[in-house]
C-alpha cells in the first residue's frame, strides 16, 4: 500500500513517514499544498494523509481541487478541531478527520479502515482458501499456523488480497509497494512472488501472462 | 405628615379665634346699641345730651315691649322663639332685674361683676357666649348668644381641614412613592445589567439612554469597566486558543515518536534519533510558550510595566549587534550601521527584544553573504530606527498581515528555525505600548525596510 503524507511541519512529517514505513507502507511526502496536489493527482495512492494548515494553499483547498479528479481516500489531520472546520473538511471530500495531537495507533487503524472500505471489504480479516490474512496484525496464517513473511512479501500479499479477483499489473504492483525513496529494481517483484508461492502454495498467486498477477477469491 | 397636622391645627385655631372675636364684638356692639336706644328713649323729652337719670332708665327698661321704638335687629328680643338670636338682660345697681329679653334662656341669673377695673367680661356658659357689662352706675347687663350653630360650623370646618390634610398626606405618599420608583428604576436597570454581564454575557453594556442624568455618569464608568473586563477576557481566550493550537503539532511529534520508539526494540542510534526529535519539538514548544507569554503581557493592560526608565537606543542596538555577531558571522552577513545618540522612555528589556527580533529576522531572511543596514536617528521629537535588508522582499499582499500572530509568508521557513511566528506580533505590541508605531516597506526582489518610530525622551532633549 502506498500512502501520501502532506504535512508542513518537518519534524512531524519525518515522524509520521517513519511510523508508517515501519507499518509496511510505502510513503511519499509533500510539505505544501501545491506539491501535495501535484503528487496526489499524479498517482492513485491507497490513502492520503492531509494536514489542514499548509503553505501556498491549505488542505481544504487542496481537497476541493483533488476531488475534481481523484477518489483516493483522504484522512485529514489538523490542529483545527472546531466543528465548522471538521464539517467543512468532511463535506469537501475528506473521508475521515483526526485532530492533533492524536495517538499513532488510532491513525494507523483509521488508515486501515479507509483502505479496507475503498477495497469494498468489510473486515480486516481476509480468508482465501486455507489462508487467513489479518491486515491489522499484518500476519498470514495457513490452516491456523502462522506463516512468516518478510515485510515486502506481506505487502505484496495484502495488496493482491485487497484487490481480490482483479488482475494487478506488474507496474501497478511496483508503484504501490515501493515509494519514491525506494530505488529497488523492479525484477525483485518476481522474487517476492515466487517466495510467497513457496510459503503459501503455488496456486496462491496466479500469473496472467502479459497482464499481471492476481489472487482468486475462494469459492 | 407632622407639618400637615400642624398646619391644619393652626388653620383651625385661627378660624376659631377669628369667630370668637367676631361674636364678642357683635355682643359688645349689641349691648352698646341697646344701651344707646334706652338712653334715647329715656332722653326723649330732653335734648341736653346728658345721660338720663337712673330712675328714668329703670322706667324705660321695665316698660320695653315689642311695640317700643327699637331698631329691627332688636325685635328678636321680644320673640320668645328666637332662641338663636342675641338675648339680653339688665339689672340695676341693686341687682333688681330691669329687663330680660323674651328669647333669653330661662336659667339666667344675676352675673358676677367683671373683675376689678374691667368693664366687660366674657364667659362661655355651656353653648352660650355671654358678655357681662357693668355700667358707670352699677347697672349690669348680660348679652349672650347661643353659639351651637357656630360651634357646628367650626366642627365642620375642622373636618374639612382634616379631610384636606389627609388627602394632601395621601397625595404626598403616592407622589413620594412614584418619585422613589422613578429614581430606583434606573438603578435597578444598572444592577440587572451588571448582574447579566457578570453572569457571562460579557459584551452587554448599560443602556445609558435609559438612565437619567445623575446616573449616566455612573453608567459610563461601569461601561468602561466592562469594556476592560471584556477585553481582558478576550485576550485570555485568545492566548489559550493560540497556545493550544500552536502546541498541538509539536505535541503530536512527541507522541508519534515516543509511541513509535516503544513499539519494538531499537538500536541505540535509533533511540538517539527519536530522542533528538522529541527534544527539538520540546524546544519549539518552550519558545512558543515564552513568546506567547511575552505577547500576552505586552498586550495586557499595562499593569506589568517594569523598569520604566530612560533607555539609550544606541546602547541597546550596540548590545544587540554584539549578541547577533555569531549568527551574522555564520551566514557571512555584512552588517552596517549608522547610529546616533537617541533616548526613549521605556522598558529597556522590551526594546532590546524589538531590536533583536528585527535584526535577527533580517539576517535569517537572507542566504549567505547578505546585507543588513541599521539606521538610528532622531527627527522632530521622534526616534527612528530602520532595519533594512537585501533579502527576497515581501509581496504587497502580505504586508498588511505581517504583524498578525502566526502569519507566515515564506512556506519553507515555517516553524523550523525556532521561529514561532510571533516575532513581529511581539515587536508591534511592544512598540505600540511605548507610544510608537512600526512600518514596513518591501518589494519582492528588492529587500525590505522595517521602520520603528518612538517618542523621544523629553528629559534628555535638554
Amino acid at each position: 500500500m502506498r500512502l501520501l503524507i502532506i504535512e508542513d511541519d518537518s519534524l512531524l512529517l519525518r515522524s509520521l513517514a517513519a511510523s508508517l514505513r515501519e507499518e509496511n507502507y510505502a510513503v511519499d511526502t509533500a510539505s505544501d499544498g501545491e506539491d501535495g496536489l501535484f503528487k496526489a493527482t499524479s498517482f492513485d495512492y491507497d490513502c492520503i494523509i492531509l494536514d489542514g494548515m499548509l503553505p501556498v494553499f491549505d488542505g481544504w483547498e487542496l481537497l476541493a481541487r483533488l476531488r475534481n479528479t481523484k477518489i483516493t481516500p483522504v484522512l485529514m489531520l489538523t490542529a483545527r478541531d472546531a466543528l465548522p472546520d471538521r464539517v467543512r473538511g468532511l463535506d469537501n471530500g475528506a473521508d475521515d478527520y483526526l485532530t492533533k495531537p492524536f495517538d499513532t495507533e488510532e491513525l494507523l487503524a483509521r488508515i486501515r479502515a479507509l483502505i479496507r472500505r475503498s477495497a469494498g471489504q468489510a473486515s480486516n480479516l481476509i480468508q482465501i482458501g486455507d489462508a487467513l490474512i489479518d491486515t491489522a496484525a499484518r500476519t498470514v496464517s495457513l490452516r491456523g499456523e502462522s506463516i512468516l513473511l518478510t515485510p515486502r512479501e506481506y505487502a505484496l500479499v495484502e495488496y493482491l488480497a485487497r484487490h481480490l479477483g482483479t488482475v494487478v499489473s506488474r507496474s501497478e504492483l511496483y508503484e504501490h509497494l515501493f515509494d519514491e525513496d525506494d530505488d529497488t529494481l523492479s525484477n525483485l517483484l518476481d522474487v517476492h512472488v515466487s517466495n510467497v508461492r513457496k510459503k503459501l502454495g503455488a496456486d496462491f498467486i496466479s500469473t496472467r501472462r502479459g497482464h499481471g498477477y492476481t489472487i482468486e477469491p475462494s469459492t | 405628615m407632622v407639618v400637615i397636622a400642624l398646619l391644619c391645627t393652626l388653620a383651625h385655631r385661627l378660624a376659631a379665634d377669628d369667630k370668637r372675636e367676631r361674636i364678642d364684638r357683635e355682643l359688645t356692639a349689641f349691648e352698646r346699641a341697646f344701651t344707646r336706644q334706652v338712653w334715647e328713649l329715656s332722653n326723649k323729652r330732653r335734648s341736653d345730651g346728658k345721660p338720663p337719670p337712673p330712675d328714668r332708665m329703670r322706667e324705660v327698661m321695665q316698660s320695653l315691649d315689642a311695640n317700643s321704638e327699637l331698631p329691627l335687629e332688636m325685635r328678636d328680643l321680644f320673640d320668645p322663639s328666637a332662641v338663636d338670636s342675641t338675648y339680653l338682660a339688665f339689672w340695676d345697681n341693686h341687682g333688681r332685674l330691669l329687663f330680660q329679653s323674651a328669647n333669653a334662656p330661662k336659667d339666667l341669673t344675676l352675673p358676677k361683676p367683671p373683675p376689678q377695673d374691667q368693664e366687660y367680661s366674657l364667659r362661655l356658659y355651656e353653648s352660650r357666649r355671654e358678655l357681662v357689662h357693668i355700667g358707670p352706675r352699677g347697672f349690669r347687663s348680660l348679652v349672650g348668644r347661643d353659639i351651637s350653630a357656630d360651634k357646628a360650623a367650626l366642627r365642620s370646618l375642622a373636618l374639612q381641614i382634616t379631610g384636606c390634610g389627609a388627602l394632601l398626606w395621601l397625595l404626598g405618599l403616592i407622589g413620594g412613592w412614584w418619585l422613589a420608583g422613578r429614581v430606583i428604576r434606573p438603578i435597578d436597570v444598572i444592577s440587572q445589567t451588571a448582574t447579566r454581564i457578570a453572569g457571562g454575557n460579557v459584551s452587554e453594556r448599560i443602556d445609558v439612554a435609559k438612565t437619567d442624568d445623575e446616573l449616566s455618569r455612573l453608567s459610563h464608568v461601569l461601561n468602561d469597566t466592562f469594556d476592560r473586563l471584556e477585553s481582558a477576557i478576550k485576550r485570555q481566550q485568545q492566548f489559550t486558543a493560540d497556545a493550544s493550537h500552536e502546541l498541538r503539532t509539536p505535541l503530536t511529534v512527541i507522541l508519534s515518536e515516543t509511541s513509535r520508539g516503544l513499539k519494538r526494540e531499537r538500536s541505540a542510534d535509533e533511540y538517539r534519533d527519536i530522542l533528538t526529535t522529541c527534544s527539538l519539538a520540546g524546544i519549539r514548544m518552550r519558545s512558543l510558550v515564552e513568546s506567547l507569554l511575552i505577547l500576552a503581557r505586552q498586550e495586557g493592560d499595562g499593569q506589568s510595566q517594569p523598569s520604566h526608565g530612560s533607555c539609550s537606543l544606541l546602547q541597546i542596538i550596540t548590545e544587540t549587534l554584539l549578541l547577533l555577531r555569531p549568527l551574522a558571522d555564520e551566514k557571512e552577513t555584512r552588517i552596517s550601521s549608522d547610529l546616533h545618540e537617541v533616548n526613549c522612555q521605556g522598558d529597556s528589556r522590551a526594546l532590546s527584544m524589538v531590536a533583536m527580533n528585527l535584526i535577527s529576522n533580517a539576517i535569517d531572511h537572507q542566504q549567505t553573504h547578505g546585507e543588513v543596514m541599521i539606521r538610528l536617528r532622531s527627527e522632530e521629537g521622534h526616534a527612528i530606527l530602520e532595519v533594512s535588508d537585501k533579502g527576497p522582499g515581501i509581496a504587497e499582499k502580505h504586508l498588511p498581515h505581517l504583524f498578525d500572530r502566526f502569519y507566515r509568508v515564506d512556506p519553507s521557513r515555517q516553524s523550523n528555525g525556532g521561529h514561532s511566528g510571533l516575532g513581529l506580533a511581539i515587536v508591534k505590541a511592544i512598540v505600540t505600548n511605548h507610544g510608537g508605531s512600526i512600518q514596513v516597506e518591501s518589494q519582492p526582489g528588492a529587500g525590505s525596510v522595517f521602520r520603528v518610530i518612538l517618542p523621544l525622551d523629553e528629559a534628555h532633549l535638554s
